[in-house]
Order: C-alpha cells, then structure tokens, then sequence
C-alpha cells in the first residue's frame, strides 16, 4: 500500500561536479524496520543527507513521511530521530541535560523535554546514570545517549547510523533489543545503516542495498533469500569426486572441506545429489536445506552483479579493500 | 548517689524516665533474644520484594513542537544561561570567573562616582564623573579595557562556541533537527554578544545610571548628556560586533579553543602593535586602517566627540576598513558553517 511507505523517490540523483554519489535511485520503504546496506562509498551518507532535505538532489524526488525531500527539509527533521554513527555529544554535559537540549532543539518546551529525557534514558537503560558527564561514559553508553536525544520527541522515523559500532557484545545485544522493542513495541520505524549484518538481519525485516549510488536489491529479506536457497550436505568418503560428478551435472556447488552447499534450483535438486553420491561411492552423512543468511545473501546479490569478492569483509570492511574489491572490467569496474 | 529505681514496662515500650542506654535500638538491630529461637518464627510473613526489575517499556508522546522561534530561544538560552548556572552550556569555570571579575573592574569607574556622590569630593568626580572623555573610556579606552578585559573576554567566549561542534560532532545534534544555519549561527552569535553586552553595555549604563542617582542629576542634564551615552553605546556595540564576528570566523575554521581565543587576541592586539610602531617610527597611521580596534577607536572618537588620536586620515576611512573586516569575517563564517557536516566531519 503506498500509504504505508515512509520513504519513496523517484529516479533520484545526486552529483558532486562528475562524480555520482545517487544514480537514478528509486526506493520504495515501507514501515517498519528497514536496514541500508552497502560498502564505503555506495552512497549511504549522501542518500541519508538528501532524505533528510539537508542537500539539494540533482535530478528526481522524493519523499520522507510524505513530505517533500527538496522542499520540506525542516518538517521532516521534525520527525524523524536522527541517531548519527560519530561522536555527537558534548563530554562536560551530563546525559540528562544534553537529551534534554536535543528535545528543546526541536521546539520542545524546556519542562516537557526535561519529562521526556528522563523517560528517554530510563528507556535506553541509563536511567541510573542520568547525572553523570558523557565524557566518563563507555562507547555503549555514548550510543544509547545518542538514541535518547533520537527517540526524545517519539519520531514516527529513527534513522540509526551505524548503531551497534563499537559496542561490545552485551551493549550491542543491548542496543539491538532497544532498536527492536522500538519497532515492535512502540509501532516505530527504523532505518537502520550498518555494516554488521547479523544486527540488521536481528532489527529488520526488510532491505535496501546500494552499491556506487545504485539500488543493488531492496525488498524483504525473507523474499530476497529466496534468491540463494541451498542444501547443504556433509560428505564422507570422495568428497571431490562427487563435487566433480554434481558440477558436471550442473549443479552450483560451494565447497568447504567436506561440507558441500548446492544451489536448490529445482525439485530434483536432492535426487541429482543422491544420484551423483550413489554413482561416485561418496557417503552423504548429512543432508538439509540451509538457511542462508543475510551475508551470503549479500554475497549472492553482489555476486550476480558481477563482482568477484569472497566474503563482505572484503567489500565493507575498509575503503582500500572497498576499492580494491571492484566490478569486472567488462562491467565497467577496475576489474580487481 | 542515688539509683534510679527499676521502671516495670511490657515488652517493646520504653517510659520517659528510662535510662538511655541504647538498648531499645539495639534490639530493633539485632533483636533481644539469645539466638536459640527456632528459625521458623522468624520468618517473614509477608512476601519478600526481589528489588526492582528494569523492564523497557517504550513510551509515545502525544505532544506538539513548537515552532522555529522556540529553537532558536532554545540556543540562545543554552549557551546564555550556561554562564550563570549548570544543565546548560558548559562554559569552562576560568572564564565565568574571568567574566565576572572583568564585570565587576568594568564597575570601577561607577563606583567612584557612587563614592564621589556619597563624599561629595569633587576632584573624584572631576576625574571619574561622567564625561565625554570618560564614556569613551569606558567602552574603547586602550588599557587597562581593550588590553585585559574586553578582548580576553571575547577570546574566551568565542574559543570554542563554533569550534566545539566541529571537534565533539555536536553539530550532528543541531542539523539533523529543524535548525537552519542561519539560525544556528545567528543564535550564537547573538549569545556571545549579549555576555559581552553584559559587560560592556550594562556596565556602561550602570555607570551613567550610578550619576544620575549618587549625583542626584535632573532632566536638563540627562537631555544634555544623553546623546553621549548613546553614542558611547553603540560604539560599545561596534565593539562587541566586531569582536563576536571576527572570534567566530576564526572559531569555525578551527576545531579547538586556543586557536580561535590567541587568534583573536593576536588580531586585535598585533595589529595595534604593529601600528603604534610603524606611526612611532615612520610618522604614517595608515596601518591603523589593519587594527580592528583603532578602527574603532577612530569612529568612536568621532560620534561621541572626543578629541581624535587619529589625524592624519578621515574617519570614514576606518569605518569602511571596520565593514571590510566584520564583512570578511561574516563571509568567512558562513562558508564554514555551510560546509559543517551532519553524517560526518
């Protein structure tokens, strides 16, 4: 339903002199949580700017809770939590008085968002620490005072740049938690930008995937892992003389050891398995469907694209590998 | 010595005349008995509580923002309240004492003439009173004021306002809100020239206020003087101007406080020094026209009619020389504030 969309744009561009950072980018985000994939330098920074209505679009529209992009800039700030990945707290104010000040920032009366950001750090698990300066905070708490002055004046739109960044395993498990009672509990939407796949696979339900400032997917993740069902099958006894026997008979195989994952094509994929271990002598000790996860999905996508990486470390993990790991040249890549 | 004879009390009840002996808390502590008590009449009858479990519970809010004048008051009263009390602006303790030590030696000259009224000396007031000279004074006076007061001042207001933003990602939390640059940088300007005007322009009208008061002045003599007072005021907020616009260009191109606070200094007081010694060496004031402050000086002499230290060019010379630079220094500003980033610096 288009009413449930609370991001939309229409052949949306954005170019810095030659360099484009949007190419004719048309999403489509529905309610909910969402998360925004895609290496160093796919454009998410400047996708989140430009919803925002903080830079100006070369070319297309678009828009945010039904407010124009180009035009209303300043309504949709207003609603909308806005959760950046850096540092953006003053270190000699305590947590309560700088939540306080980012609900006054938006208009909000001093008293009411006095009220508001003790409820928002009680919510965010500070409740205890509400008087203590953010320059003694550990990274995790930064990042939940940094949700507290984002959920303050209860934003119909989080956007979470980069949330769990730096945490370590309980803060992180903690934020994750945080970020989805928000979604199911409070009815909230998230935009969630990371690059920790397991989080975003936690928070959201659906994905938009961006590679140098083009939509690379977008959609659910459950629809989308449709795309790379496989069986997985544990060998024992001539391990490469049945991936030999399964690949001349056209099946996809990926081989790690003596575990095998075969693309599910079809519904003969098991019998040509079965057929191939009987013909090679292989014993299959273990075979089921694998569920695969939001990372190999990733893979897949990025895979079918054209471009050769091994795992999305490669591809999200710097700016030197996220530009050594590139398109084929015959796409128009460096061909790395 | 007489004993104190034994009270008959039931159990648990003390009486007035009982001796204190700590007893009575003791048992409320620790219970009177041996200890050989069975265990189960001690327990509790009623449920135990198991503390206070932390249950995240998201809370929606109806309510409604209000509209752009109410965050802009909001800035503007951070940063202004800040010096006065803690939960807003954290300004550093140094300037908030350096603040109000300079408020109150920028006091000095009306409460010499509180004292000249109070001993009705006139040679007190002959040199402290207010005149033409000493309004001048008060605002644009050389030293001890715009040597260690008012450009120190300045220097530690302006250090950090914009800079800190640039260095903490602070400027995240206002432009992801409905705050336009305009706003954001008009409002801290305004901030940073309002604690100075505390400084310099209530100062002032305390002063023209104390004589009129302690002196007991009448309407002839305010009509008479006023003019002056208000020429001195706005060569006072000449000065703040030009301070506040050059401190902040220099605080948006930097991402620390030293920066800003000594560049400052260094432009208002270098560039008189380098004047005086060219004019002393050479005879030429034409370097004055680079000295915020001569500039000022120069105009200030002029509108409020004081004998001008500067002779050898007209005074619409350092007035376009003062557009020129607040000019530069505005430019400047805006430019850096147009670049500051909301994703990343």
């Amino acid at each position: 339903m288009v009413d449930e969309l609370i991001i939309k744009t229409t052949n949306l561009s954005k170019s810095y002199g030659p360099h484009v950072a949007l190419d004719d980018l048309n999403l489509a985000v529905k309610k909910g949580a969402t998360g925004l994939l895609g290496p160093n330098g796919a454009g998410k920074s400047t996708f989140l700017k430009t919803i925002l209505g903080l830079i100006q679009a070369t070319e297309g529209e678009g828009t945010v809770l039904g407010h124009d992009i180009r035009t209303e800039g300043d309504a949709i700030r207003a609603r909308i939590g806005y959760m950046p990945e850096y540092d953006a707290l003053n270190p000699d104010m305590d947590a309560i008085h700088q939540v306080r000040y980012s609900g006054e920032l938006l208009g909000m009366n001093p008293t009411i968002a006095l009220a508001r950001a003790h409820e928002s750090l009680q919510y965010v698990g500070l409740g205890e620490e509400r008087y203590r300066k953010i320059g003694t905070f550990s990274t995790g708490m930064k990042q939940a005072t940094k949700l507290a002055c984002a959920l303050i004046h209860d934003p119909e739109l989080i956007i979470a740049d980069e949330p769990s960044n730096g945490l370590d395993a309980k803060a992180r498990e903690y934020m994750i938690q945080t970020l989805t009672t928000t979604v199911k509990a409070g009815g909230r939407s998230v935009l969630m930008a990371s690059h920790l796949m397991d989080d975003v696979e936690r928070v959201c339900e659906n994905i938009v995937l961006l590679h140098k400032g083009k939509l690379a997917a977008q959609g659910a993740i459950v629809d989308l892992k449709a795309i790379d069902r496989e069986i997985e099958i544990h060998v024992w006894g001539g391990a490469t003389r049945l991936a030999e026997a399964m690949e001349a008979d056209g099946l996809a195989v990926r081989r790690e050891g003596r575990v095998m994952r075969i693309g599910h094509t079809d519904e003969d994929t098991t019998t040509r398995i079965l057929r191939c271990a009987a013909q090679t002598g292989a014993q299959i000790r273990r075979m089921h469907e694998y569920e695969a996860s939001l990372e190999d999905l990733f893979l897949v996508i990025m895979e079918n694209l054209g471009y050769e990486i091994k795992t999305s470390e490669d591809l999200l993990g710097s700016p030197a590998l996220a530009r050594k790991v590139d398109a084929p040249a015959h796409m128009g890549g460096g061909g790395a | 010595m007489t004993e104190t004879p034994p009270v008959e009390l039931g159990p648990g009840e003390y009486g007035a005349e009982a001796p204190v002996t700590g007893q009575g808390r003791m048992e409320a502590a620790w219970g009177s008995s041996e200890g050989d008590e069975d265990l189960s009449d001690t327990q509790m009858t009623q449920p135990t509580s198991t503390g206070h479990v932390f249950e995240q519970v998201y809370k929606p809010w109806q309510g409604e923002l209000n509209p752009r004048w109410m965050r802009n008051w909001a800035i503007l009263r951070h940063h202004l309240l800040g010096i006065f009390k803690k939960g807003h602006r954290p300004w550093g303790m140094p300037t908030r004492l350096f603040i109000l030590v300079v408020f109150l030696a920028s006091l000095s000259d009306a409460a010499l003439t509180l004292l000249s009224g109070l001993l009705g000396e006139a040679s007190i007031h002959q040199l402290w009173g207010v005149s033409r000279d000493n309004l001048y004074g008060h605002v644009l006076g050389f030293f001890p004021r715009n040597v260690l007061y008012y450009p120190i001042v300045a220097a530690l207001l302006v250090g950090s306002v914009i800079s800190e933003d640039r260095q903490h990602g602070t400027s995240a939390l206002y432009f992801s809100r409905p705050i336009t640059r305009f706003d954001y940088v008009g409002m801290k300007f305004i901030s940073v020239a309002l604690i100075q005007a505390i400084v310099v322009l209530l100062t002032l009208t305390l002063y023209y206020l104390a004589e009129i008061i302690s002196l007991g002045r009448g309407w002839a003599w305010i009509l008479d003087t006023f003019p002056l007072f208000l020429a001195a005021f706005l060569s006072g907020f000449l000065l703040i101007f030009t301070y506040t616009s050059i401190g902040l260009a220099l605080s948006s191109v930097s991402k620390g406080k030293f920066f800003p606070g000594i560049g400052l200094l260094a432009i208002v007081l270098g560039t008189k020094v380098l004047a005086v010694l060219v004019s002393t060496l050479f005879d030429r004031e034409i370097l004055y026209l680079l000295s915020p402050y001569d500039c000022m000086a120069h105009v200030g002499q002029t509108i409020i009619g004081t004998q001008p230290t500067y002779d050898q060019y007209s005074w619409t010379w350092s007035l376009a020389s003062l557009v020129a630079m607040n000019a530069l220094a505005l430019y400047t500003l805006s430019a850096r504030v147009s670049t500051m980033e909301v994703t990343r610096e």
